[in-house]
């Protein structure tokens, strides 16, 4: 991000990979900046290669939100580990609380993927076959692991992959709605979706109707927590400046 | 931070268990019969009084609860587990050396796992009354705390009189008051005592009695006395402050304090069992009935067992209000059903009430949550 006009100059996403470091040193050297902030699960490993500071994702979103859209006060991110709701200010954007689902992978973008894997589906397909789907029964296991079982035994009395894609979305937006309805305020008339899960655009559409809220998705949903710790960042920079 | 001084400087430096065991090996083999205790609530002043020695049992680790696994529900407060894993593996070294266990029906699991180890040595359960201000429950508890002092009893034919039993209750405030001072250093800004000291304290201060011990916390106040007029700090001057609340603490979720430690803040108070919560009262002294006494004040320490428990959120406001944190982390274990219910109240009076910042946090003794509770604390950490 340019630090001047707040402009994203670049912008590029690394595989999944379980050598995160080499991963990092190979930023190092192919990029230089003047400040830099790291954020997410890696935030610390990050610091640690790169340097710069460091801050959680709760914070990169909550700053991310009152940057990009001022009249918004509940954030939500569905991550592939994690769900977050975020309640912010919207006077001066401070984050007010924050909630996350429990430890467990239900509620979560993991459990997308799971149960696309047992359906034999890629993640864009399982969304394409939600849509198509009715909302006709539920899933009730609200493990993952329970969840899958219930999956396979659906499939073996012949509903449809269609119906059952949904109904895969429906489990999650249960959980969803119930994280976020602790959090609302009650005249605020939409919400802000981040993270990966954002990009499902089914889950996007069901979570509108069943909140009866508009849901802001940004155009990059999956960076708008690194376009979080980049604003920070200038913070940081105006701070070298000043102890120079 | 060099100039430090501990506040112990015995061979169990940094570790307090291995101290405590100490002390109670230390009375075993002047002849003291030791009791096993899991909780506040056992009156110790009896165990005192016919020159036994208490023994705080081991609960906190993660170690024996696949053991336990093997008979008890997975999904049990790690708590419970661990104690029956350390029992059925005989790792625990104080149950080891216990010649009787007190329990109390503070919470359904507990009150069953009892019935599983009475078969390994003699068991007393006291059955605690948990509406503590209904009319009838001082009495009925103090039912349950002459039956304590019946089985100890027969159990060593012994005698326990009541002035034997008034000397205890007088020598536990003594000790009681002094750990409460040294609690109270956590209001100095920058921290002049850390959250393991305040530990390593409570640890000590509840196997221990008489004139040594009085004698080592007094040696404690001193040395804080002497950080807080030489300005040897043990935080950074800005370092933001955090009060732990909720379910006891010890040992593998002690992970949790730790958390709070890296992100650079500090602990300025331990509001549970294993910190000051049993030190915080005291016993009516002379009042002719001891048992009763005793009885009363054992009812009024806040655990989440009880309804109405006014007691917590009273001790909350006077403990924010000496320490000035600026987060309260409230550390529920997990299917600890009391605390965990109890946190919807607790958050909104710490939120509202007395304005400061909450967190609640459910966890077990497991390392499994540690990324997920390291950005929680960090981004609560953050907030202001």
């Amino acid at each position: 991000m340019e630090g001047e006009t707040y402009e994203i100059t670049d912008r590029f996403q690394a595989e999944t990979s379980i050598d995160l470091a080499s991963q990092l040193r190979l930023i190092k050297e192919s990029h230089t900046w003047d400040s830099l902030v790291s954020t997410g699960y890696g935030r610390h490993l990050s610091q640690k290669v790169l340097g710069g500071e460091a801050v959680t994702e709760i914070k990169a979103y909550a700053t991310s939100a009152h940057h990009f859209y001022k009249d918004i006060a509940t954030v939500i991110d569905l991550g592939g580990q994690d769900t977050k709701v975020l309640l912010i200010n919207r006077q001066n954007g401070q984050l007010l609380k924050f909630e996350m689902n429990d430890k467990c992978s239900a509620g979560t973008g993991k459990f997308f993927e799971m149960m696309a894997a047992r359906l034999g589906l890629g993640l864009n397909d399982l969304v394409a076959a939600a849509i198509k789907g009715s909302n006709s029964f539920e899933i009730n296991s609200t493990c993952t692991v329970f969840a899958e079982s219930e999956v396979i035994s659906l499939l073996t009395t012949g509903i449809s992959v269609e119906d059952i894609a949904r109904a895969i979305h429906e489990s999650l937006l249960k959980k969803l709605v119930s994280l976020l309805s602790k959090m609302m305020p009650t005249d605020s008339s939409s919400i802000l979706f981040v993270g990966g899960g954002a990009k499902n655009g089914a889950l996007v559409r069901f979570l509108a109707e069943a909140l009866d809220k508009q849901v802001i998705v940004p155009e990059y949903p999956d960076f708008f927590g690194a376009y979080g710790a980049a604003l920070l960042s200038k913070n940081f920079l105006n701070k070298n400046k000043e102890k120079k | 931070m060099s100039q430090l001084t501990p506040l112990f400087t015995d061979e169990f430096a940094e570790f307090p268990l291995k101290r405590a065991l100490g002390q109670v090996i230390k009375k075993r083999e002047a002849g003291s019969k030791v009791v096993g205790a899991y909780c506040s609530y056992a009156p110790v002043e009896l165990v005192w009084a016919m020159g036994g020695v208490p023994a705080v049992l081991c609960a906190f680790s993660n170690a024996p609860i696949a053991k336990a696994e093997e008979t008890l529900p997975a999904n049990l407060c790690p708590l419970i587990k661990s104690s029956f894993g350390f029992i059925e593996l005989k790792t625990c070294p104080f149950f080891e050396l216990t010649d009787a266990v007190v329990g109390e029906t503070t919470c359904d699991g507990k009150k069953k796992m009892f019935e599983l180890i009475e078969k390994n040595r003699p068991l007393y359960v006291m059955d605690l009354p948990q509406c503590p201000t209904n009319e009838g429950a001082v009495e009925y508890w103090k039912h349950s705390v002459t039956g304590f002092k019946k089985f100890l009893e027969s159990e060593f034919t012994t005698t326990i009189t009541d002035s034997a039993i008034e000397e205890s209750i007088q020598a536990s405030n003594i000790k009681n008051s002094l750990v409460e001072e040294i609690f109270s250093f956590g209001a100095h800004q920058p921290s002049v005592i850390t959250w393991q000291e305040m530990y390593e304290v409570a640890t000590y201060a509840m196997v221990s009695s008489g004139a040594e011990t009085i004698a080592k916390l007094k040696e404690i106040i001193a040395s804080l006395t002497e950080r807080r007029e030489k300005g040897v700090f043990t935080s950074a001057e800005n370092a933001k402050r955090v009060l732990i609340t909720g379910c006891p603490i010890g040992g593998d979720v002690l992970k949790v304090l730790k958390l709070v430690d890296e992100e650079g803040a500090t602990i300025v108070g331990l509001d549970s069992c294993t910190g000051l919560k049993p030190y915080a009262g005291r016993i009516e002294e002379r009042s002719g009935d001891p048992l009763l006494a005793i009885a009363k004040r054992y009812l009024e320490i806040p655990c989440a067992c009880m309804t109405p428990n006014t007691g917590r959120t009273d001790t909350l406001q006077k403990q924010v209000t000496l320490l000035k944190p600026d987060l309260v982390i409230d550390l529920v274990l997990q299917s600890c059903h009391t605390y965990n219910v109890e946190a919807v109240k607790i958050e909104s009076y710490v939120r509202n009430d007395l304005g400061v910042n909450y967190l609640k946090v459910v966890t077990d003794f497991s390392a499994q949550d540690l990324g997920q509770l390291k950005t929680r604390i960090g981004a609560a950490l953050e907030m202001f």
